[in-house]
């Protein structure tokens, strides 16, 4: 790639005209802390240079690129509609600055909820998986059973998982164990129903040339069927997932006293919206670091796909 | 006492209106250390013949002895290389053969599987390609893996249905001539299906030919050219043509008895 082509982009020329807005006189009345809108856009002009002087191929090169531009026009017209010209409410639309300004100032408040939220996630999806898998490969490997499985799994995984919360409450001691039961729930049916027709879809082949090497039952499952059917257990999976954050947001805002739902709806109810959209980039930021990391996962168990 | 001894197998096929033989009363026997094809045109049950003899499937009626006593199911005394779909797809060459010899052999310890492993898929010329997976090899080095992973597993029988069916040619030949000098290393007692009849002379000692609808053993033909072979020199003998010849003739008069005779012009 050519000199210009690395570095004569039109992000590198959004940056330029972001710095400049800034020089604008703010027309709103509260701090709009702009030493930390423009720290956020320095982070990520660095980040947009060391791609421009690492890359190697050009599609990536122009795929993070063009990332960085859309946050930079997103900001330049944010910074515009807000602290330049206060278009908009206020209250309801804080300037960018005070937003990452008051990231910074709730770091400490925010791991805490963040940790609280993922253990519950973690413990009601590990668990599920690890029952919903080799349940799942043992009902759809025995065929009779998996018939009469499918007909209940597709009863009970229809109903939503968040109407079991207030039967959840009057069974269980704590909003925790609520919360890693509901999600056990949302995960363990879509993980236990790809499971089974995961089974069901392995080709007689690779079966059959598995019972010709006389493999134990146990073998069978799980060294054959198994990595067979991973693909399809994937997408149970992935399902589980989204899902779980979804209803655990939602109930750490009905009743929780940690937690990123519980984050955002406590600022609201007081009318602090910086604080709102704080917790909505976070969870965003958190949940897309998950899939990122569980996508890398199942590339990694799968790469013999590709 | 021969080392297979297939009696009387007769497969039925069944649904409400119909029933359809797959294979009729078929009998015959494999000694130890043959090499034995079996051929015949689609649909003449010389598939479902194999798959009885692998254990996956069971006969309607008769039955299969090896060294004497009836088969039930799949067994360690056979080793099984499919057209397709042998290898597991989420394993390297080597972890495929290796996981062979695992189910075969289990008070072996992990490293001394992956040593044997190694050294088949030398054998049969893979040893750059230990790490892959079957999806970044060719079909005929996908067959090489099935092959070593077969005779790693050191089964007294080796059953192959089809094995290059799905090979182009140039290496077709190049496999045919691997599988000769492995079986003739091993000795191992083969039976091997196929619809070539190039292929099928210069690997056997024995011709089962097949007719189709009901799969009937047609005639037993005893191959016989001398070991080691040689293909050139094989193909330049006048006993070969003369030979080829009589096996297409009896392969296609098959054929034309069953559709109607001399009116039917192939």
């Amino acid at each position: 790639m050519t000199v210009q082509k690395r570095f004569l982009r039109v992000t590198n020329i959004l940056f330029v005209v972001l710095m400049l807005v800034q020089l604008l006189p703010d027309k709103v009345s509260s701090e709009t802390h702009t030493t930390y809108l423009i720290g956020f856009a320095i982070v990520l002009e660095v980040l947009a240079l060391a791609a421009s002087i690492l890359s190697k191929n050009e599609n990536g090169l122009n795929l993070s690129l063009d990332i960085i531009g859309f946050l930079y026009a997103l900001i330049i017209v944010w910074t515009l509609v807000t602290a330049k010209f206060n278009v908009l409410n206020e209250a309801l639309f804080p300037p960018l600055g005070k937003v990452f300004w008051q990231l910074i100032q709730d770091i400490g408040k925010i791991y805490v909820n963040i940790k609280s939220s993922l253990e519950i996630i973690a413990q009601g999806y590990l668990l599920a998986v690890v029952i919903a898998i080799p349940l799942g490969l043992f009902l759809g490997w025995s065929v009779r059973l998996g018939n009469a499985a499918t007909y209940i799994s597709k009863f009970l995984g229809s109903i939503p998982p968040i109407v079991y919360i207030p039967y959840g409450i009057a069974l269980l001691p704590t909003f925790r164990s609520v919360s890693v039961f509901v999600i056990f729930l949302a995960t363990f049916w879509p993980v236990l129903a790809s499971t089974m027709s995961g089974v069901l879809n392995v080709d007689k082949k690779t079966i059959d040339s598995a019972k010709v090497l006389n493999v134990s039952k146990p073998t069978m499952l799980f060294s054959v069927i198994l990595p067979a059917a991973l693909s399809q257990i994937f997408i149970g999976c992935n399902q589980g997932l989204s899902v779980s954050f979804i209803l655990l947001t939602s109930a750490e805002m009905i009743g929780a006293q940690y937690g990123m739902g519980y984050y955002i709806k406590q600022y609201s109810d007081f009318g602090d919206y910086t604080r709102t959209i704080v917790g909505l980039l976070v969870i965003g930021a958190v949940i897309m670091l998950i899939s990122f990391l569980f996508n890398k996962l199942q590339g990694y168990l799968l790469r013999w796909k590709q | 006492m021969s080392k297979i001894d297939i009696k009387n197998l007769t497969v039925e096929y069944s649904d409400k209106n119909h029933s359809f033989k797959a294979l009729d009363n078929v009998s015959f026997s494999v000694e130890l250390g043959e090499f034995v094809s079996i051929i015949g045109s689609s649909g003449c049950g010389k598939s479902t013949l194999l798959s009885i003899l692998e254990g996956i499937n069971s006969p309607t009626d008769g039955k299969i002895l090896i060294d004497g006593n009836p088969i039930s199911g799949t067994g360690f005394d056979r080793g099984v290389v499919f057209q397709h779909y042998s290898l597991f797809p989420w394993m390297t060459a080597r972890n495929n053969v290796a996981f062979g010899i695992k189910q075969a052999k289990k008070e072996l310890k992990k490293d001394e599987r992956l040593k044997i492993a190694d050294k088949f898929l030398d054998k049969v010329g893979l040893e750059e390609f230990k790490g892959k997976y079957p999806k970044q090899l060719s079909g005929g080095m996908q067959q090489r893996v099935a092959i070593a992973r077969a005779l790693a597993m050191d089964t007294d029988i080796l059953l192959m249905d089809e094995p290059f069916g799905a090979i182009d040619a140039k290496n077709r030949t190049i496999l045919q001539e691997l599988l000769l000098s492995l079986w003739e290393e091993s000795k191992k007692t083969v039976v091997f299906v196929t619809h070539d009849i190039d292929e099928a002379i210069f690997l056997s000692d024995k011709i089962i030919m097949m007719s189709t609808r009901p799969g009937r053993v047609y005639k037993e033909i005893r191959v016989p050219f001398k070991r080691p072979r040689n293909r050139s020199e094989m193909i330049g003998l006048k006993e070969y043509s003369d030979f080829r010849n009589k096996l297409i003739s009896l392969f296609y008069g098959d054929i034309v008895d069953k559709i109607g005779g001399s009116k039917v012009v192939l």
